[in-house]
């Protein structure tokens, strides 16, 4: 089937993940991808953990793989004036450049947008950094936590009179690069119907804070902040404010059904599916708003539940009644026991020289007539290197070989 | 200056589960048509509300996700001639985007089968749960579950020596909903350029449990290659064994995410500048902190004990903002936990005019709340009209659609 992107051709200068996980969106879709590497300053994931091996070989690891996969990577030393010459052509080659830089990066190497106009005139331009390329703070940095802290969704995430929980991973540099890979096909669709390029700033920071309007809207309308007594409420509903609404113990160590009851009918089938105890025939959980009232005593009702069922046991009798549930599933319940991900052949398998036959996820969404595809595995550093010189860039072998001379290509 | 999306049609009937994706795409100059019952989208019973008082304009999370959008009403599964009515706008839309469960639009024989005999270049988005298909299909799910099922709340909590018995935790901001639009606005403009290229439109079939399963980062990875689990940790990465802590309490209370002490040299030297400035770690200059592998928390060494503590110490004489702008002005990528509200008063943010006004129903003057999440140079974000108050444009819309045109 065809690729919807089948034909963009993209110079990716990003490394660590928000910005290759903003390609891995537009290879998934068929992009050509080309990673820039360089040897002297290699993309720290390709040393991240986990890896496969004792020791770090620059293409073992399996976080680079779930981040890289269809895409094509050269190495290119862009502080030889030659490798800056190959950099250029490939721009003038390409449909979009994304790099994920410090702000001010590309204006040091002479590839400011107004240069990167002159090389291609309606190149689309796509920076991601943790401040953005304008404002007084726009030298500051972030890793995912960094955003996430300064967002407010690090604050949003915890159990009440206790230290924020946060997030756990880097919510942030996928988020960033979600809206990285959106803001590029934006504006392919406007390059498409015009002919006209742009310039995209993308601020992971600020695509944080976006996350959270509701939050600043109760501040700026009715002047109350999450910085207040019971916030952030944990797995307690904030808005609506509804219970029960939880993740409850299970049997097992460390297992935990999540139950959300958003109205009435719901509450009824839970009451149901628990046979109907008589606690929850008393009136402190008659209506929602005495349910609220009464959260303490009605969450350990449930809990105390739950902890003797199995936990998709759980869920499955839940379901069946009609009350939202589900179990708090880790890497390998996704992986080994979810029948919905089996059953969506979610799961695939790559060949790659060094991880072996290396496991991957799938594409989402599903398009009917030009579905997403995982074709290959990430690439080794510089597997790629000649081909795109002879295929891209229509350079002769001899041509090659004298640039690899040269210390061009490393 | 419109938005790179102007000129194409959107048709939504979303509640709280895809409304963002609407928005998105409204936000960018597409013209988007919002159908609700009589009764109004049931996002229009979120709060929090306008001074604390329900009606169904006064839903301060409606307003942040349906801006830029016209709100017409169609009973469309309990009125033949609104039926009629949705069919006609989708035969004239680009795109249809919906968060019924799977089987409702095909009861209504307004499924992309049928729609796309009427209009092969429709784009039709369906947001679920779960998908079209599958033993879970149909499974009730909500922010919360979702998160439970696709994976992130396990890997968000406490260590558990920092609270013992804590479950996962859930992170605010409805980021299940809010992750299902991300993809299913990537796999929309996928489809569009396959439209621009080809003519053709497709179904688009958006699956929040993929979405999430797909954004959970080191997870999945530690699984395919190791066959590892990773352990969630309080305020910082999970992970296959313990790490180090980054989250600290600046005298104000407030949380600050610091990592990377004395790392290298360069930055070790900075660091210790400052702290020596104000009196603190005078004994840093002693040649057994010299090493950066003392230094590493990771490696055990008691200079990186020593190191962390005084940092403490000094971290407690502070306020959070003191500390994160003092490190980032030492090249360091720290950060303060902020609650939402604190970066509205964040000057950086108002270089950039990232805030905007926002008007409606039981305020006197505009609200801010945040603005775009990119900045295009050519096509810009903008916030064109407020979220339509409920019905505002039934009018126009049905008159249009009896005729036969788009509105």
């Amino acid at each position: 089937m065809p690729l919807p992107l089948e034909g963009i051709r993209v110079c990716d200068l990003t490394w660590v993940i928000a910005g290759p996980t903003a390609t891995r969106v537009l290879a998934d879709f068929g992009a050509e991808v080309i990673r820039v590497e360089h040897g002297q300053s290699v993309d720290a994931i390709r040393l991240g953990r986990p890896i496969v091996g004792d020791h770090s070989t620059l293409n073992n690891s399996g976080f680079f793989n779930y981040f890289n996969r269809n895409k094509k990577s050269i190495l290119l030393n862009v502080r030889h004036p030659m490798g800056t010459d190959i950099l250029r052509q490939l721009i003038a080659r390409s449909d979009v450049v994304i790099e994920n830089f410090s702000s001010g990066v590309m204006e040091s190497w002479g590839l400011g947008y107004e240069e990167l106009k002159a090389l291609r005139s309606d190149i689309i331009y796509c920076a991601v950094s943790g401040f953005g390329h304008s404002g007084r703070d726009k030298a500051f940095t972030t890793f995912g936590p960094t955003a996430q802290a300064l967002s407010g969704l690090t604050h949003m995430s915890g159990l009440p009179g206790k230290p924020p929980a946060g997030w756990g991973f880097s919510y942030m540099d996928h988020t960033a690069g979600y809206y990285g890979a959106i803001a590029i096909m934006m504006a392919l669709h406007h390059r498409n119907k015009t002919g006209e390029g742009q310039q995209i700033d993308i601020s992971q920071v600020e695509a944080g804070i976006v996350l959270t309007g509701p939050a600043v809207l109760d501040y700026t309308v009715n002047g109350r902040g999450w910085r207040r007594a019971g916030m952030p409420p944990g797995n307690r509903a904030w808005e609506p404010a509804v219970a029960p609404h939880g993740a409850y113990s299970c049997a097992g160590v460390d297992r935990w059904i999540a139950i959300a009851v958003m109205n009435e009918a719901e509450w009824e089938a839970l009451v149901r599916a628990m046979d109907e105890p008589d606690w929850a025939r008393d009136p402190k959980f008659a209506t929602n708003a005495a349910r609220l009232a009464n959260q303490d005593e009605l969450d350990t009702r449930i809990e105390n539940w739950t902890s003797e069922f199995d936990d998709y046991e759980a869920m499955e009798l839940l379901q069946a009644a009609g009350v939202p549930a589900g179990v708090c599933q880790k890497a390998s319940d996704r992986f080994e026991r979810d029948p919905q991900f089996r059953a969506g052949d979610w799961w695939t398998s790559l060949p790659h020289p060094e991880l072996g036959d290396a496991d991957l996820d799938g594409v989402t969404p599903r398009l009917s007539r030009s579905p997403g595809e995982v074709r290959f595995a990430s690439p080794l550093i510089g597997e790629h290197t000649w081909e795109v010189l002879r295929e891209v860039l229509g350079m002769s072998d001899e041509e090659i070989a004298a640039q690899d001379a040269a210390g061009v290509l490393m | 200056m419109s938005g790179p999306l102007a000129g194409l049609r959107v048709l939504e009937w979303c509640d709280e589960l895809g409304q963002l994706a609407g928005k998105l795409l409204a936000d960018m100059g597409a013209d988007v048509i919002k159908v609700e019952p009589p009764s109004g989208s049931s996002a229009r019973a979120v709060g929090p509300f306008v001074k604390d008082t329900p009606g169904p304009n006064r839903s301060l999370n409606f307003w942040y996700h349906n801006t830029n959008k016209r709100s017409a009403v169609l009973d469309v599964e309990g009125k033949n001639a609104d039926r009629a009515a949705f069919e006609r706008l989708a035969e004239d839309a680009d795109i249809l985007i919906e968060d019924r469960m799977p089987g409702t639009m095909d009861g209504l024989d307004l499924m992309y089968g049928a729609l796309s005999a009427m209009n092969r270049r429709l784009i039709h988005c369906a947001i679920t749960p779960f998908g079209q298909n599958g033993p879970w299909a149909n499974y009730r799910s909500s922010d919360l579950v979702a998160l439970a099922l696709g994976g992130p709340m396990m890997m968000n909590g406490y260590n558990s020596e920092d609270v013992p018995g804590a479950p996962p935790v859930r992170g605010h901001g409805d980021q299940g909903y809010n992750t299902a639009c991300h993809y299913a606005v990537q796999g929309i403009l996928a489809a569009l350029l396959f439209r621009d290229r080809t003519g053709e439109g497709q179904f688009v079939d958006a699956s929040m449990h993929e979405a999430l399963s797909s954004t959970t980062e080191v997870g999945l990875p530690y699984w395919f290659s190791k066959r590892q689990d990773v352990i969630r940790q309080t305020g910082r990465h999970a992970a296959a064994q313990r790490t180090d802590e980054w989250l600290h309490q600046a005298g104000d209370g407030h949380g600050i995410i610091i990592y990377g002490v004395g790392r290298d040299n360069a930055s070790w030297k900075k660091i210790k500048t400052w702290l020596q400035s104000e009196g603190f770690g005078m004994n840093f200059d002693e040649p057994r902190f010299d090493d950066p592998k003392a230094r590493q928390q990771a490696r055990g060494a008691p200079e990186a004990a020593e190191i962390m503590a005084e940092m403490g110490r000094f971290i407690a004489m502070h306020d959070a903002e003191t500390i994160y702008r003092g490190g980032q002005e030492r090249r360091q990528p720290w950060g303060a936990v902020r609650s939402p509200e604190e970066n509205l008063a964040d000057p950086h943010w108002s270089d950039r005019g990232f805030f905007v006004g926002v008007t409606g129903e039981g305020i006197e003057k505009p609200a801010l709340m945040p603005g775009a999440p990119y900045q295009f140079s050519a096509t810009p974000w903008a916030l064109r009209r407020p979220a339509p108050r409920l019905g505002e444009h039934t009018g126009e819309v049905v008159a249009a659609a009896s005729e036969g045109r788009w509105p």
